[in-house]
């Protein structure tokens, strides 16, 4: 049972913020924290098989009928599981502890701490989950935790328009999420991953298409969850949050669950399905383009940052296409280490200019603010895949896998490692070097202890995260870890270096030491305008569609129907009144002369 | 000619339908009031009538009910139209039509 | 269990203090149904705790039976009536105008409720939603707001149609089996007829009378003029007890007569009924999303959740006959915290116009916690009650209909999640209006002490639906059977 602390203890602690410590901001910081150590104290214990699982235990259970369901909250952990549990408490725990320097004069710490312990909960609950059910509803509940923290400054009409924006796009994806998993569920009869005999020839034996089908709704989710074109238009919004909710749920957990969720769900149904991969493949590999093309016109460190995450979920969806889920996997795993230190440094840049986002009002911060500015400089040297660091492997694994299947997609990998070089060295010339831009920029302080250290920490974990001595990949790919002697593989080597050079070198010429932006291209600048498209397609025409039935309803529903039929029976009482003239003689003689008729017809005739 | 029971008949119908003409026709309250009467009585002249020529009492003592609500009638009804002449100061029926709708 | 109401009106008559003497009535009551739920044996799938004697003899008529009892599916609606009028009882504001009819209404409305969930007999099942309904039209008319007069006289001309239509259905019911099998009995009534049916025929007209009757009640499109404009009207507590718990009764309805007794007449109606679902969910769904006013759209919203019900009803399995008696629950619940706290809401700014409401999370902290929290249940999120009855009535959907209808069902969880995130977003996220500066929250224990028991019960039931499953599910294959 000790194992259920994992869960238990930030669900504890999420109640107790929300409900009494949210004018207790010390206690319930420390609570918060606390609790999250602890889930990473069980994690490591998990990953070094010290403790057991816990025992299923049935939510929802309906049996002996013709739809059965059985819903039980039970763990699967196999080495993936292991490795994701790592991460998210060890980067949930580093991003805790920046959190209590950066949100030091706020005055909602603790609803913040409380929300971040209820996103802590619901992830880990993601994690473990051994059905779809299960998976789902703490799917939702990320779901919300991410709404409310996104929302946190509630007061920034922004803030509250972002947080809105992502639930709905989320949702949009859970809806094909639901309806793939009621898929799942009316074929095999379960809503396992583990899919006993029967189940699992079933499944196999379904058409190409009813598999496609099932794998592209599945996919659905991911597609809201992780920020896949086309619902990627939430992520940049939601930088409205605090910083390290963005790093800790917009950057290394959150939007991976996508990616988990593909993975774990790979061998019973994505591995069955060719169709289903080739969408996958393809949305991943636009996503890495489309959103590294716009990455390099951004001005805001943070949006900067949020399209690189969409390049890189991009990249890991990719991977689940061609059927690398390790690759997948580990990337992500490099990929939450170096994010997370990139944006939590790009907060201590933020924290330290006074909430200043746009690099073009930055510059000459290198000297000024020099722990952030290394962390985070080793941070983008992973991320853009410089030989030896943990970006470098990672990437070059998923870019390799696709080598051979699929080499309009080896073409893309290569063109968006390219891109990403680009787009962050620049970010790094503009906003760390050449003059100061600003007033603000001229007097950075450099961010307290608490909040540098998570920043080494995560500095260290990006350099060596990738290295085969720590064996994150072999871990994780089990059998597998003898991809690396694939054809191709120092063709790739050779591309993918000289990918990270043309980029890198190309920022410094057109980027180093100057006072503005030397290119325009205001289809990158404006994101492809896709929030216009959607705000005057989808969106105006679900509005027009509820104002007309609105008025439908108001005035031919409640209008010539129910207010018509009142006024026909006013019409009809009014007619009949006529005959009620009030005079007693002559409803005597009414009342005569039908008597003396009745009696003519009954009698007479 | 000896006289039969439609020859009862006969007049007890006159007597009902002068009566009903009456209260149909008349203007002033009394009058119909007093019509009304007579229709009772034209009732009443049939009850007799085939109590006599049946040999039977039952209609007798039916017509002694009708007596006695008729006069519980009367005294109700007239009270109420002199009631009423005290406040109108009339009893045309073409007068009174607060109730009118 | 309906004698305390009655106590309590004529305790509140006898001048002592209405409000203390409501919510002490609505507190044993609400004691004693968890009692219930305790004695309750889930072991035994039929009726118990019951009573059942003779009433009267009718010439004519079968004998009509004071018959009640609970099993597993009046049980969990039980609880919900006795937690919602705690809850509406509570919150009526305590300078409220003739404090004494009010609450003697509000406790009549509840015994109302209460006697037709518990009654096994059609006549007394028929006679007890009247008995709610009355005080309902009375409340909506004298304490109304807004154009009460024009709501209430809908509401009453369409809720009382609707049940005339209804007795018709249940008449033809009762007068369609041979003279000496008549019976008012449900029980009795289950099982002759599940040793004979009637002829198809008779079927069908007698589930058409009862759809359009429960239907009515119930606001099934297109019958659901009379709802979203009534409850904009009605006091806020009037609101929570009828969208919370009057409406289920249509659907308990449904469940109890339509389709155990004739099942062949339901299914003939099937393709219409999913048709009128169709439209509670998605025409409804895009008329919610233009409504303007707080209390308008809660009202649109809780008629386009009956498609839900209606949906997991026509799927007839015991997957989403389940879960939508869990769902009725949660739906109550979390229908009754809305209203009132858009009740509240109203009451402190005087306002219920998204466009000039905002912000107001900064005044009122708690107010704005209760409020999403609802929002979050009756759109649908895990962890609050509302997520598994959805959830099985989805999975059972699923199994009856495939597909293609149950993509359109879902896409109304979409549409719930805009509606509703736009009135949190409209009402406390923002810019707080200089004229709200010195709004007060909801304090006290007296005043959050409902809407905590709303959402306890929420949190306790999305936690642990299983606790009221196991009561339910056997009591639904039975009936299904």
């Amino acid at each position: 049972m000790a194992s259920g602390w994992l869960l238990f203890a930030p669900l504890i602690s999420a109640l107790a913020c929300l409900v009494w410590l949210r004018r207790k901001h010390d206690l319930a910081m420390f609570l918060s924290v606390g609790t999250c150590a602890i889930s990473f104290a069980i994690a490591v214990a998990l990953f070094v098989g010290a403790i057991p699982v816990p025992q299923p235990w049935n939510w929802i259970s309906i049996t002996g009928g013709v739809a059965n369901l059985t819903v039980p909250i039970g763990w699967y952990v196999d080495n993936t599981t292991k490795m994701m549990l790592l991460v998210v408490t060890g980067v949930g725990l580093l991003v805790h502890i920046f959190s209590i320097g950066y949100m030091a004069h706020d005055e909602g710490r603790g609803r913040f701490f409380g929300e971040l312990s209820l996103f802590m909960f619901s992830m880990l609950g993601i994690v473990v989950a051994n059905n779809f059910v299960m998976m789902f509803i703490f799917w939702e509940l990320v779901g919300v935790s991410s709404y409310l923290l996104i929302g946190f400054w509630f007061q920034k009409p922004a803030a509250a328009e972002a947080a809105n924006k992502a639930f709905l796009c989320n949702r949009v994806g859970d809806f094909g999420f639901l309806m793939g998993i009621l898929m799942y569920w009316s074929i095999t009869g379960t809503v396992m991953f583990q899919l006993n005999a029967a189940s699992a020839s079933t499944l196999a034996t379904q058409t190409s298409a009813t598999l496609t089908t099932l794998g592209v709704l599945l996919f659905c989710g991911c597609v809201g969850k992780s920020a896949m074109v086309p619902l990627h238009v939430w992520l940049p919004d939601a930088m409205e949050g605090p910083t390290p909710v963005s790093a800790l749920i917009h950057a290394a957990t959150m939007v991976a669950a996508g990616v988990y969720m593909l993975v774990r769900i790979f061998p019973p149904v994505l591995s069955a399905s060719v169709g289903a991969q080739e969408v996958i493949a393809t949305v991943g590999g636009f996503t890495a383009l489309f959103a590294a093309l716009i990455a390099t016109q951004q001005n805001d460190i943070k949006r900067i940052l949020a399209y690189s995450t969409l390049s890189q979920l991009g990249y890991m969806v990719m991977a689940v296409g061609i059927a690398a889920p390790g690759a997948a996997m580990f990337h992500l795993t490099t990929h939450a280490f170096f994010k997370a230190l990139l944006f939590l440094a790009a907060g201590s840049v933020i924290h330290a200019l006074h909430e200043e986002q746009d690099i073009w009002n930055m510059g000459g911060l290198w000297k000024k603010i020099p722990i952030t500015f290394a962390t985070f400089a080793l941070g983008t040297l992973a991320l853009t895949g410089f030989p030896g660091f943990a970006g470098f492997f990672s990437k070059d694994e998923i870019i390799l896998a696709a080598y051979e299947k699929f080499p309009c997609l080896y073409a893309i990998g290569l063109i968006t490692a390219a891109l990403t070089a680009f787009y962050m060295f620049r970010l790094v010339f503009v906003a760390f070097f050449g003059p100061a831009r600003t007033e603000k920029a001229e007097h950075p302080h450099e961010s307290p202890a608490v909040m540098t250290a998570p920043l080494v920490l995560l500095a260290i974990l990006s350099v060596i995260g990738g290295w085969s001595i720590l064996g994150i990949h072999s871990y994780i790919a089990g059998g597998h870890a003898a991809e690396g002697h694939q054809p191709g593989h120092s063709l790739t080597l050779g591309l993918s270096i000289l990918a990270f050079a043309v980029g890198s070198l190309s920022a410094y010429f057109l980027y180093f030491n100057k006072k503005s932006d030397p290119i325009r291209i205001s289809l990158f600048a404006n994101k492809f305008y896709i929030d216009e498209i959607y705000l005057n397609g989808p969106v105006k025409f679900q509005q027009a569609i509820a104002r007309i039935l609105a008025w439908v309803d108001n005035w031919i529903v409640g209008g010539c129907l129910v207010r018509g039929t009142a006024f026909v029976s006013n019409l009809t009482g009014e007619a009949l009144r006529l005959f009620q003239t009030g005079s007693l003689q002559a409803y005597a003689f009414l009342f005569s002369f039908g008597t003396i008729l009745i009696l003519y017809f009954t009698l007479l005739r | 000619m000896e006289i039969t029971l439609n020859h009862y008949l006969a007049v007890s119908g006159l007597l009902f339908t002068l009566g009903l003409m009456g209260v149909i026709l008349r203007r002033d309250l009394l009058v119909i009031y007093m019509s009304l009467e007579m229709m009772l009585n034209a009732a009443n002249l049939t009850l007799v009538a085939f109590s006599r020529f049946n040999q039977h009492l039952d209609g007798q003592i039916m017509v002694f009910f009708t007596i006695t609500v008729a006069a519980a009638e009367v005294a109700v009804g007239l009270a109420l139209i002199v009631a009423l002449y005290r406040v109108r100061q009339t009893t045309k029926v073409g007068d009174l039509t607060t109730l009118k709708f | 269990m309906l004698l305390i109401p009655l106590v309590g009106i004529g305790l509140i008559l006898l001048k002592s203090p209405p409000k203390i003497v409501a919510i002490a009535a609505a507190l044993l009551n609400f004691t004693f149904s968890l009692v219930a739920l305790m004695q309750f044996n889930s072991q035994i799938a039929g009726v118990q705790l019951g009573l059942n004697i003779p009433w009267v003899h009718l010439p004519g008529l079968p004998e009509i039976r004071f018959h009640i009892g609970l099993d597993g599916i009046n049980l969990p609606l039980l609880l919900l009536t006795t937690t919602v009028t705690l809850a509406a009882v509570s919150v009526v504001p305590n300078d409220i105008k003739r404090p004494r009819e009010f609450f003697s209404y509000l406790l009549f409305m509840s015994l109302g409720a209460i006697g037709a969930f518990v009654s096994f007999d059609l006549f007394f099942l028929y006679i007890f939603h009247e008995f709610a309904l009355i005080p309902t039209f009375l409340l909506i008319g004298i304490w109304g707001t807004q154009n009460r007069q024009f709501a209430s006289m809908q509401l009453t001309l369409y809720l009382t149609l609707g049940s005339l239509v209804l007795l018709a259905g249940v008449l033809a019911l009762v007068l369609a089996l041979p003279v000496q099998l008549r019976s008012f009995d449900l029980l009795v009534l289950q099982r002759h007829l599940s040793q004979m049916p009637l002829n198809d025929f008779s079927q069908q007209t007698i589930v058409g009378f009862l759809l359009v009757g429960f239907g009515t009640l119930v606001s099934l499109f297109p019958l659901h003029s009379w709802a979203a404009p009534g409850y904009a009207a009605a006091p806020p507590s009037v609101a929570m007890m009828h969208a919370g718990v009057l409406k289920k009764f249509g659907l308990y309805g449904l469940i109890r007569i339509a389709v155990p007794l004739l099942p062949q007449g339901f299914d003939a109606w099937l393709p219409i009924l999913l048709v009128c679902l169709l439209g509670n969910i998605l025409y409804i769904g895009f008329v919610t999303l233009a409504q303007k006013e707080l209390q308008t759209m809660l009202g649109f919203s809780s008629v386009m959740h009956m498609g839900y019900l209606f949906l997991g009803i026509a799927a007839t399995n015991e997957t989403s006959l389940s879960g939508v008696i869990l769902l009725m629950v949660a739906h109550g619940l979390s229908a009754a915290l809305l209203f009132g706290l858009a009740g509240e809401i109203q009451q402190r700014t005087g306002e219920n116009r998204f466009a000039e409401l905002g912000g107001l999370a900064k005044r009122a902290p708690f107010l704005a916690t209760a409020f999403v929290i609802a929002s979050m249940a009756s759109i649908g999120l895990p962890g609050l009650a509302n997520f598994p009855g959805e959830l099985l009535i989805f999975f059972g959907g699923w199994h009856r209909f495939g597909l293609g209808i149950m993509a359109l069902v879902l896409w109304g969880v979409v549409l719930g999640a805009v509606y509703q995130l736009r009135a949190v977003r409209k009402v406390f996220f923002g810019d707080l209006p200089a004229r709200f500066e010195s709004i007060t929250d909801v304090t006290g224990t007296a005043q959050r002490g409902p809407y905590v028991l709303l959402i306890a019960a929420l949190l306790f039931l999305g936690f642990f639906p299983s606790i009221l499953l196991q009561v339910i599910t056997p009591a639904v294959k039975l009936l299904l059977n």
